[in-house]
């Protein structure tokens, strides 16, 4: 089922692409209402599933990649409605498909019956809504970077011209940090109150997924003190920005696959 | 009606002759005026004087296109007190479709000495307001002009033509949006009080900066320049650190031997600003900071080499779009070439509708003799009733003709049906006399002109 969407991010991307080649304003529409179609089709089979089992519907690795590249398209979706900005897709779009290529062709595993209730399911939402937050960041910090390059070495070529300012992309990076680290501390939070509950033998300092949870909880903690504390902007918060993401994407798909801890 | 363009331009004459014939200075209302009383090309004419300070241009709707050329020539002549021998060879005269494609390319930017410059569209729809104000633009002007800012605003969004700043204080402005986004409540801080920096902030200013700070080694020289910006402030040599510390946007441009801003010193500057980006744009020659500055992280600095290249760029991006631009201009000038073919029946349409309009009233006369017999009251009120229906019947008929008259878009066919029509109806006795010549639609070409309407 997770193909629909899939395909249709796929055609989404290539709008995008068209649109940062050629900025007229029927590439942007044709863009945003494809990407927009691909996330109501795939807010449609999120529904169903919530529907059919009665929670948020994540029950191991490849379901919560589905959930977290339906929250990513619907926090990109956001930002581009408000901003109107949408030079930002072409970065977006290929780690949604490269994400949503998972679920489209590996089919989720047998549901447990532990994993429910509400504190689980804060837990689950909280931090893939985070990690979208994230998400969003590291691509801002990437096109942040390709525009300071230009700049700084007086190249000035595709992303001058089509990229926002600086600033609007440090506030952009900013704002996104804050709201991931807020969700990511809720989420961390929640996890602890779920294992406590559950008396789930998962928490301990020995879980790998607990470990780099933490880790990226520091370097995004790290990055809003350095902001505010030490002045650091620009191209260093983009940077660490990244580095977070890296971090995040190590924990939520390789450790997730690899090791058995944590389902997901 | 047909349409004439007469005028002068930069590519035509010399910048003594065209501040001569500048109707900005001598006022374009009273030119219009002058004009309309004048009546080149015979009453009923419609006119629209475009001024720039690159063209001063004629746009004329008239029937003798011949008198009106040398009448045009004659009205300038007199209204700027110039020898009309004087700027005769400078003159160039257009008439229908090719008068239309050049307005069209004036407004798309691409007849302007910088190619894409984005004021002359804002030029042209005030030449166009001027004309109705002074109520002689009619119905051919209008549709003339609002076809262009159509041609205008395509160019404007479906190429690149005007992308991009073509002028060193434009390019640094541009920058200086590309690190910043809004320039409002950004701090500028000019080193030098000489002409090029005070050009250069006034250019800035006019983006909305919250304050412009004149740096010199004379305060005296500083608070002039700074008077002269408006709203600018002064500051001593001595002072030079503090206001780079509070700027976001320095300007060098003093006539030092040797850099100002050496990197040692831009760097204790930078310490205290908490990577809050400096943008420096060095249009001093020799130059007034050290290269090395540009090492700094969040401090972006330009001189005029870099500024003068970013230019260039543009200038070749845009003389690449240029092809597409032309396309555009042909599509719609296709478009006002069906529009000005499907005026050439509208006599016919209107002779027709008259002849039935005339039935109606006799009509409605004979009807009146009937109705005498009735109380006054009740013979008003029939009286209207029979002029509401038969007006309403009347236009009913008429809606299909009138429609796939003023459909028709190949001219031979439209004199054609006109003729037929004519006769079929005999309206040769009612037809107002007015020539219609409409040439047809060759892209490119100079329409040949083609015989009036067979009769």
């Amino acid at each position: 089922m997770n193909l629909v969407p899939f395909a249709l991010y796929a055609a989404a991307f290539i709008g995008y692409a068209l649109h940062f080649a050629r900025r007229t304003t029927l590439s942007a529409r044709l863009a945003t209402t494809v990407l927009a179609a691909a996330t109501l089709a795939h807010t449609f089979i999120i529904g169903m599933l919530t529907m059919e089992v009665g929670q948020v519907p994540v029950f191991d690795a490849t379901s919560a990649i589905s959930m977290f590249v339906w929250l990513l398209a619907v926090a990109y979706l956001y930002t581009e409605v408000t901003t109107d900005e949408r030079a930002m897709g072409v970065f977006i779009l290929p780690l949604i498909l490269a994400l949503q290529a998972i679920p489209a062709f590996k089919a989720s595993a047998v549901r447990s019956s532990v994993l429910r209730g509400p504190v689980f399911g804060i837990h689950v939402s909280s931090l893939l809504f985070a990690y979208a937050s994230f998400a969003l960041a590291c691509v801002i910090g990437i096109t942040y970077g390709l525009l300071f390059k230009e700049i700084k070495t007086k190249h000035l070529g595709v992303f001058y011209a089509r990229l926002p300012s600086l600033q609007v992309l440090d506030q952009m990076n900013q704002r996104a940090i804050i709201v991931g680290w807020v969700f990511l501390t809720i989420g961390l939070v929640a996890g602890v109150m779920f294992a406590a509950q559950s008396q789930a033998p998962a928490l301990s300092l020995e879980d790998p997924k607990i470990i780099v949870a933490l880790i990226s909880w520091a370097v995004y903690s790290f990055e809003l003190f350095a902001a505010r504390r030490i002045g650091w902007a620009g191209r260093r918060t983009a940077y660490l920005s990244t580095v977070g993401f890296a971090v995040v994407l190590m924990n939520f798909v390789l450790v997730s696959y690899l090791t058995s801890s944590h389902r997901f | 009606m047909r349409l004439l363009l007469v005028g002068i331009s930069h590519r035509t004459a010399p910048i003594e002759i065209r501040e001569r014939v500048d109707f900005q200075a001598r006022g374009v209302e009273l030119a219009l005026r002058t004009l309309a009383s004048r009546q080149p090309g015979g009453a009923g004419g419609e006119i629209a004087v475009l001024s720039t300070c690159n063209r001063a241009e004629l746009y004329l709707a008239c029937d003798d296109v011949a008198t009106a050329k040398s009448d045009l020539v004659a009205f300038v002549s007199a209204f700027h007190n110039v020898d009309a021998d004087a700027i005769r060879p400078h003159v160039y005269d257009v008439t229908d479709l090719d008068a239309a494609r050049h307005l069209f390319r004036v407004a798309a930017g691409l007849d302007s000495l910088v190619v894409g410059e984005p004021q002359i569209l804002g030029q042209v729809k005030e030449a166009h307001t001027a004309a109705r104000q002074a109520e002689t633009a009619g119905p051919l002007l209008n549709r003339l002009f609002h076809a262009c800012f159509a041609v205008g605003k395509r160019v404007r969004t479906e190429t690149n033509l005007g992308s991009g700043a073509v002028s060193v204080s434009y390019a640094a402005v541009a920058l200086a949006r590309k690190i910043f986004g809004d320039l409002e409540g950004r701090n500028v801080v000019v080193l030098g009080a000489g002409e090029m920096g005070k050009l250069t902030a006034q250019h800035m200013k006019s983006q909305g900066v919250k304050q412009v700070t004149i740096v010199s080694r004379t305060l005296a020289h500083a608070a002039r320049t700074a008077e002269a910006i408006g709203g600018a402030i002064a500051a001593r040599w001595e002072d030079m650190d503090a206001a780079l510390g509070a700027s976001d946007i320095v300007i060098t441009a003093t006539g030092a031997a040797a850099p100002i801003l050496t990197k040692a010193r831009v760097e204790s500057v930078m310490r205290p600003r908490r990577g809050r980006p400096l943008f420096i744009i060095d249009i001093a020659v020799p130059r007034d900071v050290e290269a090395a500055a540009s090492e700094i992280e969040q401090v972006f600095l330009y001189n005029i080499d870099d500024l003068q290249a970013s230019v260039r760029e543009n200038l070749a991006r845009r003389a690449g779009e240029v092809e597409r631009a032309e396309a555009i201009v042909d599509e719609e000038l296709g478009k006002f070439a069906t529009w000005m073919r499907s005026r050439g029946v509208i006599p016919t349409v209107v002779a027709l509708r008259q002849s039935f309009e005339s039935i109606r009233r006799a009509e409605l006369d004979r009807l009146d003799f009937k109705l005498s017999g009735l109380p006054p009251e009740a013979r008003e009120e029939a009286r209207a009733r029979v002029d509401e229906i038969t007006h309403l019947l009347v236009e009913k008929l008429l809606l299909t003709p009138t429609e796939q008259l003023k459909g028709l878009s190949d001219p031979e066919m439209a004199s054609l049906y006109a003729e037929a029509v004519t006769r079929v109806f005999g309206l040769e006795e009612s037809e107002p006399k007015t020539e219609n010549r409409v040439e047809p639609f060759r892209p490119k070409s100079r329409p040949a002109s083609s015989p009036g309407r067979p009769r």
